[in-house]
């Protein structure tokens, strides 16, 4: 017989109580295990759509000499190109040892040519990539009800080899629109399409198929610039970059550092949520375990005077009362993070609209258990004291 | 004589303050016990009686007088000393045998024994030795609920001599019981009292008296007689020597 032995009877014949202290802080860790879960699989989503969302890593021809730009990306002047990226570059780009963290590479070639008589960027791309990477790109209505019914979203839309898309900015300034054609380099180009206002150099740009400009421009296979957007949750994104740097001897590697800090801020905002909502879980299962131990103070009054006049001291008392919010915390842990690994993993799409399948974390059961019952002993200690401080005389009704 | 003297109570006053109003519960009680006596305190409601018992047992310090167990000044012991003292110096009974409802009966018996170092195995046997002795050893694993009145305060008393403590203090052992019960109580008490062990028993019931060797009367906080074994008693009743009391 010793304290163990007289706690573990109370545990196992007051089965209702233990039942109750044990359901309240499986709850808590239940649903803090479930959010930190869930919240994990939620922040790699958002990652993937924040990577998803633009280019972060650009590559440009490795040159010296006066630059355009184009979206704040420098852009070698074609004229003095020293060296040149390829189509064959691409292949490069699809053997890095990251390479399934690139999510979209878009090649393109871009430069300056006159059309009704001003000079303007012209950017041969291959659309389906260029606007799956840049999904603000959407076509303006228009009064056409043929055209209307032609207008689809640009990720989907299939560019004839003749044909032009046109910036707003652009359209304006070359008082063009669709149905319109153009003249470029003496080749005619019909405008199939004119995008909405984006309030970015972009608005200033004619988008054409990538051979039909190397053809124009009499540089097939060449190319301006790859823009590409990759994920970073698997690697960071410097890594990336230094193995696209190692990968295209004539390439400038460039990752975006505004991406990666947006991505980064807010990330960790979403972090720092989950952390707080979590917290706040776990504050309420130990109210919970505080509430139910100082019920059960309260109820075991004459019980604990009973253990002082036999002979206990304060701290054995104690010892009762926190070995048995510890073990109840143990057994609610254990129980409540088995419970919220099947929530997060079952039910995480319809709770709070997850996709990507969260994980199952086995290895969270043990420490979550352990860390529950120093958080229920941790709340313990208020009962635990008020019961070593009990006047046994009074609690015992001895006077 | 004075070896022998196990409880000397000196000059003490026990004065609580409910509703900020002074109650002086004991005023100024004189008593001294000597080992192996058997001794009643009786006396009417809120005379006193178990807030003396309670004092005795290190639960209440008086507010003034000392109290003196073999030669140790009980008071002058720090709180936690005074639960060492308890659990080696005294058991206790209780009128409503104030067993653990989730131990059973060996494992009630056990619990003075818990904070011990003795090893387990003689902890149990020491509980099942005096359950044997009290006539409830085959009812060792049975819950209190489980049991009678009378096994339960069996026992009660089995919890309160395990640890073979020299001084034994009963509140109202039998008021729970029937007569019957209560009569074969007493007699486990005065075979208890006939092994050496020195008991103080409050109680209401003169029969219950008359198994003791004297009674201490108490009024008002006050004692009437019974003070000490070589002073002349009062108002001494139901002794064992035959002035009042059955057996």
């Amino acid at each position: 017989m010793n304290l163990y032995r007289v706690v573990f009877q109370n545990l196992y014949r007051r089965k209702g109580r233990t039942i109750l202290l044990i359901c309240g802080q499986a709850a808590g860790i239940a649903a803090a295990a479930a959010l930190l879960i869930m919240l994990q699989a939620a922040r790699l989503e958002l990652g993937n759509q924040i990577d998803e969302f633009g280019a972060n890593l650009v590559v440009v021809p490795r040159n010296e000499g006066l630059e355009l730009s184009h979206g704040g990306t420098p852009i070698s002047r074609l004229s003095i190109d020293l060296k040149q990226l390829t189509e064959t570059d691409l292949l490069n780009i699809e053997q890095i040892p990251d390479r399934n963290s690139i999510n979209i590479i878009s090649p393109k070639m871009i430069a300056a040519v006159e059309a009704n008589h001003q000079q303007v960027l012209l950017v041969g791309v291959i659309p389906a990539k260029e606007f799956l990477m840049k999904p603000w790109f959407a076509f303006a209505p228009t009064d056409d009800p043929e055209a209307g019914q032609r207008i689809v979203d640009p990720v989907h839309f299939e560019l004839p080899d003749d044909a032009l898309l046109a910036g707003a900015a652009a359209a304006e300034a070359l008082a063009i629109q669709p149905g319109d054609t153009v003249p470029i380099n003496g080749r005619e180009f019909k405008v199939a399409g004119v995008f909405q206002r984006i309030g970015s150099t972009e608005d200033g740009l004619l988008y054409a198929n990538l051979p039909v400009v190397q053809s124009l421009l009499g540089r097939p296979g060449e190319l301006s610039m790859v823009e590409l957007s990759a994920y970073c949750n698997a690697c960071p994104i410097d890594q990336i970059a230094a193995q696209l740097t190692a990968a295209l001897p004539n390439g400038r590697v460039t990752a975006l550092g505004q991406a990666a800090l947006m991505r980064g801020e807010t990330i960790d905002r979403f972090a720092l949520f989950a952390a707080l909502l979590a917290g706040a879980a776990l504050i309420a299962a130990a109210l919970l375990v505080l509430t139910i131990m100082t019920a059960s103070v309260n109820e075991r009054t004459r019980e604990i005077g009973i253990f002082r006049v036999l002979g206990f001291r304060r701290t054995h008392v104690m010892q009762i009362i926190l070995m048995e919010a510890g073990i109840g915390g143990f057994l609610g842990g254990l129980t409540g993070c088995i419970a919220g690994n099947l929530i997060a993993v079952t039910a995480g799409f319809y709770l709070a609209g997850i996709t990507t399948a969260a994980p199952w974390q086995p290895a969270l059961i043990l420490p979550a258990a352990f860390a529950a019952a120093l958080l229920a002993a941790a709340a313990g200690i208020y009962p635990a004291v008020r019961a070593a401080k009990l006047d046994p005389v009074a609690a015992l009704r001895f006077i | 004589m004075e070896d022998n003297l196990l409880i000397a109570i000196q000059e003490v006053v026990k004065t609580y303050h409910p509703a900020n109003r002074p109650v002086q519960a004991l005023r100024g009680i004189t008593v001294n016990v000597n080992r192996g006596e058997a001794v009643a305190i009786m006396g009417a409601s809120g005379s006193g009686k178990s807030t003396l018992l309670s004092i005795i047992g290190g639960l209440n310090p008086p507010t003034s007088g000392k109290i003196r167990i073999d030669e140790i000044d009980l008071y002058a012991l720090s709180r936690e000393q005074r639960a060492d003292f308890r659990r080696e110096y005294l058991g206790f009974v209780f009128q409503q045998f104030q067993l653990i409802p989730y131990l059973n009966a060996l494992e009630n018996v056990m619990l003075p024994l818990t904070t011990t170092r003795y090893p387990n195995r003689k902890k149990r046997a020491m509980a099942e030795s005096v359950l044997e002795r009290v006539g409830v050893a085959d009812k060792r694993d049975r819950l209190p609920s489980e049991l009678s009145g009378g096994e339960q305060e069996r026992v009660a008393i089995a919890r309160a001599v395990v640890n073979e403590p020299p001084l034994l203090l009963a509140d109202e052992p039998t008021g729970s019981l029937d007569t019957r019960t209560a009569a074969e109580i007493m007699d486990l008490f005065g075979e208890l009292n006939g092994g050496g062990l020195t008991i103080l028993m409050v109680t209401h019931n003169r029969e219950n008296s008359a198994y003791m060797d004297r009674t201490i009367h108490l009024q008002d906080g006050r004692l009437l007689s019974g003070a000490a074994p070589e002073e002349r008693p009062l108002q001494e009743t139901g002794s064992r020597d035959g002035t009042g009391g059955e057996r």
